[in-house]
């Protein structure tokens, strides 16, 4: 139940800070203490080590409280998340990425990343990192006490050229739910900006899957 | 060896293809003016006919050189004549041609002709690893056999490794992987398992000794439809290819499909989801054929069904919050097992009961096993913890099944000395 809420506090703050160039991922989950509040929920009080993938040797400690509300289901948990201390400046990564796909001709379009052996080309990282955005948002606004969502793959993506500084990508992302072990196809879309950073401006949920 | 170099020669001549036979490639490193000078010396001489792999770049740059056969002689006498140092990187530039050209048809064919050649650190298709399976019987017939314990629901064989040095009905330790089939390092571990006991008997070392006196049984693809099913269709499938009637829906959990607390809260009763644990207990045939075999066997003492991913050591209950009898030594236990598989590259694993570690699951493998008497009856959950889940990469296949590896040897090293 503790490591649920974690993935939910992850999932929140790959939304808010993560980017093309940044892959954060749970190391530990060091103290979980939850607290249960009548007629309001329960709020679970969490102590967090991570790291940024791409800088290993450093680990960021990390406090979040997430609250899930009790009975109504079509609402988010509430999350906070404190960062102790500084995430690695992804700028230069970020800038060189957004320079790259604005000035391709044509608009980025792939699938399958990872593919079934596990591989990412190198030029499509970051397109992942930024899937993982998405599905950060996605996983915080549809857990409850009972899932806890992975990113799988990302099924497809496709590029939308826009006439704003904004990048603008289609995906459909793979979320893998533990507790059911159902696979989700997902459709969402991610709006990027180098200062910015990203949001999600439109997901829809597709059925798990069909009849096989 | 001659003959066929001979043979060559004599076909490219007559076909006018360029052969090798006794070239040479010659490594200069020039360290001085001097010495670079009479290497590019060597570059003007074109009845030489040099061909530089690696042309003079500047000093302490190396210079690769392929000699044909008759230029040898001058070419050496050059350089030792000014006093240049070269080494002799390839002997016969032939041989290494022809030794490409038989490894490129052996790969174009994509058989392995030996378990050595095999590459273990790729994910290989259902035809691949049964071909292994037949190299590995073949290679050591004294030590493997492969069993077939059923039939799968596409009328896939299932095939069981059995490693024994003698006896007759040993204690045996169970091994299966691939249950659910998108958890592709779990088989591709499973066939570096069968390879390292082979390695281990052959060294008299590792698990040699645990096979004084017991058998291990390795079912490698205990799901094959389904492994094929995500090799064709859907990376993502996790269940078997059963239909049953009343549902257009396919497949059934193979891991709430037997028969402890079946049917209970924690697996599904709906055909269209990935836990559905279908019409009866054992509706499976590659959950029945485990069954049957377990029962007629009836010495197997320790039983562990590898799964990803998580990174956890579980065992029974996951139907039941009450704690199995022997919870204190299996909780100990598993505290030994993980202990030995982060000591190789340091990954954490969690351990605990089913339900207390991961969630209530009803109809699992080692809740049954338990309940037919086999005490030390574990689950793993292999790597990572997320981040690929069930893509995970292809290089992280022998790291995984080497750490994997050292909790299995604690566990089945407990059986053999607590003999029940």
């Amino acid at each position: 139940p503790a490591a649920r809420a974690a993935a939910v506090a992850l999932g929140y703050l790959r939304y808010l800070r993560g980017g093309p160039g940044r892959a954060l991922e749970l190391r530990a989950l060091r103290r979980a203490r939850r607290q249960d509040i009548d007629d309001v929920g329960h709020k679970y009080y969490l102590e967090l080590e991570l790291e940024d993938v791409l800088d290993k040797d450093r680990t960021v400690n990390c406090t979040a409280e997430v609250l899930y509300h009790l009975g109504n289901k079509s609402s988010a948990p509430d999350v906070q998340v404190t960062v102790q201390g500084e995430l690695r400046s992804t700028e230069e990564a970020d800038q060189e990425f957004y320079n790259r796909i604005r000035s391709l001709e044509k608009e980025l379009v792939a699938e399958n990343i990872p593919d079934s052996h596990g591989n990412v080309p190198p030029e499509l990282e970051p397109i992942r990192l930024l899937a993982g955005v998405a599905s950060g948002y996605l996983i915080w606004q549809n857990s409850t006490e009972n899932t806890k969502f992975h990113l799988a793959q990302v099924k497809r993506v496709k590029q939308v050229k826009r006439s704003d500084e904004d990048l603008q990508f289609d995906y459909v992302v793979l979320l893998h739910e533990m507790v059911s072990q159902e696979v989700i196809p997902w459709e969402v879309t991610v709006l990027w900006h180098p200062r910015r950073g990203g949001r999600v401006s439109r997901d829809r949920r597709q059925p798990p899957h069909g009849p096989g | 060896m001659r003959l066929s170099v001979l043979l060559a020669a004599l076909v490219a001549v007559a076909t006018c293809t360029e052969t090798f036979v006794g070239h040479q490639v010659l490594r200069v490193v020039p360290k001085s003016d001097e010495e670079l000078l009479k290497v590019q010396e060597l570059q003007g001489l074109e009845h030489l006919q040099l061909d530089f792999w690696l042309a003079p770049r500047g000093l302490g740059f190396p210079v690769d050189i392929r000699v044909p056969f008759r230029s040898l002689q001058p070419v050496k006498a050059h350089l030792e004549a000014s006093g240049v140092s070269y080494s002799i990187m390839i002997e016969d530039v032939q041989a290494l041609v022809d030794e490409e050209q038989t490894e490129m048809l052996r790969s174009s064919r994509q058989l392995p002709l030996t378990t050595n050649t095999f590459n273990y650190e790729a994910y290989h298709t259902l035809d691949e690893i049964y071909n292994f399976m037949d190299m590995l019987v073949a290679e050591n017939p004294n030590l493997v056999s492969k069993l077939e314990i059923g039939r799968s629901t596409e009328n896939r064989p299932l095939y069981v490794l059995k490693f024994s040095t003698g006896g007759t009905n040993r204690p045996a330790v169970w091994i299966d992987t691939g249950i659910h089939s998108r958890e592709w390092v779990t088989q591709a571990s499973g066939v570096w398992f069968a390879k390292k006991i082979v390695q281990d008997h052959s060294n008299n070392e590792g698990v040699a000794s645990i096979l004084k006196t017991m058998d291990i049984f390795l079912e490698i693809v205990t799901n094959p439809d389904g492994f094929a099913f995500t090799q064709t269709s859907n990376r993502m499938w996790r269940k078997t290819r059963s239909k049953h009637s009343g549902s257009i829906c396919i497949g059934v959990d193979p891991n709430r499909n037997w028969d402890a607390g079946f049917g209970e809260a924690g697996a599904s009763s709906n055909p269209c989801t990935e836990t559905y644990h279908g019409p009866y207990a054992n509706s499976e045939p590659e959950v029945k054929s485990i069954v049957d075999f377990v029962k007629s066997h009836g010495n197997i003492k320790a039983f562990v069904s590898i799964h990803s991913y998580s990174q956890l050591l579980l065992y029974p209950y996951g139907y039941t919050e009450t704690p199995v009898p022997d919870q204190k030594e299996l909780h100990e236990l598993s505290a030994k097992a993980v202990a030995a598989l982060s000591s190789l590259y340091g990954t954490n694993y969690k351990y605990g009961s089913i339900i207390t570690t991961i969630y209530r699951a009803s109809g699992g493998t080692i809740d049954w096993t338990y309940n037919q008497g086999i005490k030390y009856s574990f689950t793993f959950e292999l790597r990572d913890t997320g981040r690929y889940g069930f893509l995970l990469p292809a290089k992280q296949i022998v790291p995984t099944a080497e750490e994997t590896w050292l909790a299995l040897k604690v566990i089945m090293e407990h059986a053999r000395d607590n003999m029940y």
